[in-house]
C-alpha cells in the first residue's frame, strides 16, 4: 500500500461492514442451526448443524396445523396485499394526477396520521369491528390494512416520474380513466408495483399484534401467532419454535427473489 | 367536410386567462402551423381543440359539427406529442393498434391498418420492438404512425419534431411535408420553429400572449406582416427595426441622423415610427442608403451577412451580395429599395 492513511481508511469500511454484515446474517444462521438442534442444546448456545432435525419437524407439525395456519397466513396476506395496492395507487394516482389546493390539504392530513402509532388506534379500532361483527374474521385483519397511507404516500411520489403525456396520449386513444389506469398506468409503473409488493406484503405476513388482538380461535390464526403460541409452554421447545421460524420466512424469501430485481428499480423510482 | 373553426375561443386557469378570444378558420387539408413564442399559448389552444384542455367559452366545431364537450377519443382526430407518448410496456405493432383495439375494430383490419402505416412510415422492420429499443427518429415515426392507422379527419403535432437533433429535424420536416401530400387530411402544427412554419405551412397563425397576432400563408406574412411582432417574428435572420420621426420628404432614423430615408407611406411630420428592413432587403444596387461601420462578418458560403452600426446603438444584420471582401472595420454602403421597407406605429401597428 502506498499511502497508509488510505489503507487505514479501507480497512475500517471493511470492519465496519463487516460487523453490519454479520449482525444482519448471524439471526438467520442461528435459526438454520437451531431448527437442528435440540432445545437443550440451543440453550447451550451450542451453534453446530444438530441431528434433531426432522424430530423438531415432527413435533411441529403434531403442535400446530400447519396447512390451516399457512391458508390464513397466505389468504390474509394474500388478499391484504393485493387490495392494498390496487386502493393505495389508485389513491396515489389520483393525489398526483388531479392535483387541486384541497386535495393537498387532504393529503397532508393523511401523512399527518402516518405519526400516529399503531397502538393508540388500536383500542377505537377494536371497538369499530366488534360493532361491525368482526372479530375473529379475516376481514378484521384486512380491512383496516387496505388504505395503507404509506404505500399512498410511495406510489403518489413514483407517479411524479408517469409522463402526463402517456395520460393524454390515451385519452385520445379512447380509454376511460380506469382504462388508463389498468392498461397504462399499471404496466407502466411494475416496477413501484414490485416494490410496494415486497413491502405491503412482508407487513402483512409479519403483523402480529393486530391479528393477536382480533383472532381468537386457534383456527384463525396466523403463522406469527401459532410460533407466537409455541413459545407460550411452560417450557418452549426452543427447536420446534425456529423450524416454525424457517416455515414462516419461506413465502416472503421467494418473492423477494422473483421481484428481487424489479424491487431495487421500483426502490430507483425508475419508469423505463 | 373536416375543417375546423373557432369562434372566441376562450381559456383560463382560474383566474388567469391564457387564451383571450381566438377566432380562426381552418380549411379541409390545409396544413396550419400554430407559431409564437413559449407561453403564447399555442400548446393549449391545440390541446383544447384535442379535447385534452376544456373550452372556458366560445365555440370549437370539427367539420361542422360542435366538438366543445365531446370527448377526445369522438372528435376525429389524432395527436403527435413532443415526447411522442409511446406506451413503453407495448411493441410498435401494439402501440399504433392500441386505439383501435378500444375503438372495439376488428382484428384483421387493425392488423391491415397498421401493415398501411407502418408501410408509409417505412416501419415494417421495427413492428416488434419496444420504444426503448429505438432511436427518437424511429420513435417519433411511431407516434405518427399511431396518428395514422386511427384515419383522423385531423392530425394535431404539438411540437413534434424540437426532441430531435438538427440533421434529423430537416429529413423528418421533408417527410412530414410528403406525408401531407399523401394523406390529404388536416393538419395542425405547433411549433417555436419559425423556419418550421415557413417551410411546412399552407397558413400560419401567429399566436401572442393568447391572440391571434396575424394569420395567412407564409409568403403573406413574410411580404405583409400587419404589426411589428410578426414582422419581427416571420424571417430568418430576424428583420431590422430602427427608431426614427417622419419629417417632411421622409424619415429620420435616430441611428442615422445625417439623412433622411424616403418613406414608402405618406406621414403626418412629426409622427414617431419603427422602419423595418429585412437583412436580405440589403444589396448593392438600389436608391436608398445607409452608411454603417461593420462590426462583425458572417461568412455562410452562398451569402455574407454583416453586422453593421451607425451613430445609433442598434446592430444592423445586412445581406451583401456575398461581399467576400468585406472586413470587421470597413465602413459600407448599404443600399436599398425604399419601397421595401416596413413603417410601425409606436403600438407596433403596420402603417400602410
Amino acid at each position: 500500500m502506498s499511502n497508509p492513511v488510505a489503507f487505514l481508511g479501507r480497512t475500517a469500511q471493511y470492519v465496519l461492514l463487516s460487523i453490519a454484515a454479520f449482525v444482519s446474517v448471524f439471526p438467520f444462521f442461528w435459526m438454520v442451526l437451531g431448527a437442528t438442534n435440540t432445545s437443550p442444546d440451543i440453550i447451550r448456545g451450542r451453534i453446530a448443524p444438530g441431528t434433531a432435525l426432522f424430530d423438531n419437524i415432527g413435533k411441529f407439525l403434531t403442535q400446530i396445523d400447519l396447512p390451516r395456519v399457512l391458508f390464513n397466513s397466505l389468504f390474509i396476506a394474500g388478499v391484504g396485499s393485493a387490495l392494498t395496492l390496487i386502493v393505495a395507487s389508485m389513491a396515489g394516482y389520483g393525489f398526483e394526477m388531479f392535483r387541486s389546493r384541497v386535495r393537498e390539504r387532504v393529503f397532508s392530513l393523511l401523512l399527518l396520521m402516518l405519526s400516529i402509532p399503531f397502538a393508540a388506534l388500536m383500542i377505537p379500532l377494536f371497538i369499530m369491528m366488534a360493532n361491525l361483527k368482526l372479530i375473529n374474521t379475516y376481514q378484521a385483519i384486512i380491512l383496516p390494512s387496505i388504505a395503507s397511507i404509506f404505500i399512498i404516500f410511495y406510489f403518489r411520489q413514483a407517479t411524479k416520474a408517469f409522463p402526463h403525456e402517456l395520460r393524454d396520449a390515451a385519452r385520445i386513444d379512447g380509454l376511460k380513466e380506469w382504462q388508463i389506469f389498468f392498461y397504462v398506468y399499471m404496466p407502466v409503473m411494475r416496477s413501484t408495483y414490485a416494490a410496494a409488493t415486497i413491502i405491503v406484503f412482508m407487513a402483512n405476513w409479519n403483523n402480529y399484534l393486530w391479528p393477536l388482538i382480533v383472532l381468537q380461535t386457534n383456527d384463525m390464526f396466523t403463522m406469527t401467532l401459532a410460533i407466537a403460541a409455541l413459545n407460550a409452554g411452560y417450557t418452549p421447545d426452543f427447536g420446534v419454535i425456529m423450524v416454525g421460524a424457517i416455515i414462516a420466512t419461506l413465502p416472503t424469501l421467494v418473492i423477494f427473489f422473483l421481484l428481487q430485481r424489479r424491487f431495487v428499480e421500483g426502490m430507483l423510482g425508475a419508469v423505463k | 367536410m373536416s375543417g375546423l373553426k373557432l369562434r372566441n375561443v376562450r381559456k383560463s386557469f382560474g383566474t388567469l386567462e391564457v387564451i383571450k378570444g381566438v377566432d380562426l378558420d381552418i380549411e379541409d387539408k390545409q396544413f396550419v402551423v400554430f407559431v409564437g413564442p413559449s407561453g403564447c399559448g399555442k400548446s393549449t389552444l391545440l390541446r383544447m381543440i384535442a379535447g385534452l384542455e376544456e373550452i372556458t367559452s366560445g365555440e370549437l366545431t370539427i367539420g361542422e359539427k360542435r366538438m366543445n364537450d365531446v370527448d377526445p377519443a369522438q372528435r376525429g382526430i389524432a395527436m403527435v406529442f413532443q415526447s411522442y407518448a409511446l406506451y413503453p410496456h407495448m411493441t410498435v405493432r401494439e402501440n399504433m393498434g392500441f386505439a383501435l383495439r378500444f375503438a372495439g375494430k376488428p382484428k384483421d383490419e387493425i392488423a391491415r391498418r397498421v401493415e398501411e402505416a407502418a408501410r408509409i412510415l417505412e416501419l415494417g422492420a421495427l413492428l416488434d420492438r419496444k420504444p426503448g429499443q429505438l432511436s427518437g427518429g424511429q420513435r417519433q415515426r411511431v407516434a405518427i404512425g399511431r396518428a395514422i392507422v386511427r384515419h383522423p379527419d385531423v392530425f394535431l403535432f404539438d411540437e413534434p419534431l424540437s426532441n430531435l437533433d438538427a440533421e434529423l429535424r430537416v429529413h423528418m420536416r421533408i417527410e412530414l411535408a410528403r406525408l401531407h401530400k399523401e394523406l390529404q387530411t388536416t393538419i395542425i402544427y405547433v411549433t417555436h420553429d419559425q423556419v418550421e412554419a415557413m417551410t411546412l405551412a399552407d397558413k400560419i397563425v401567429v399566436l401572442r400572449d393568447g391572440l391571434v397576432e396575424q394569420d395567412g400563408t407564409p409568403l403573406e406574412l413574410y411580404d405583409d406582416p400587419s404589426n411589428h411582432f410578426v414582422a419581427g417574428f416571420i424571417g430568418s435572420p430576424k428583420m431590422n427595426f430602427l427608431g426614427g420621426v417622419a419629417e417632411e420628404g421622409g424619415i429620420r432614423l435616430s441611428d442615422f441622423p445625417g439623412q433622411l430615408v424616403p418613406s414608402p407611406v405618406s406621414l403626418d411630420a412629426g409622427t414617431p415610427v419603427t422602419v423595418g428592413i429585412r437583412p436580405e432587403h440589403f444589396s448593392s444596387t438600389g436608391t436608398a442608403t445607409l452608411d454603417v461601420a461593420v462590426e462583425i462578418i458572417e461568412h455562410l458560403g452562398g451569402e455574407t451577412y454583416a453586422y453593421a452600426r451607425g451613430d445609433g446603438p442598434t446592430l444592423l444584420t445586412l445581406a451583401t451580395d456575398n461581399d467576400r471582401t468585406l472586413k470587421a472595420g470597413d465602413r459600407y454602403t448599404a443600399r436599398f429599395d425604399p419601397g421595401v421597407l416596413l413603417v410601425f406605429d409606436k403600438d407596433g401597428k403596420r402603417l400602410r
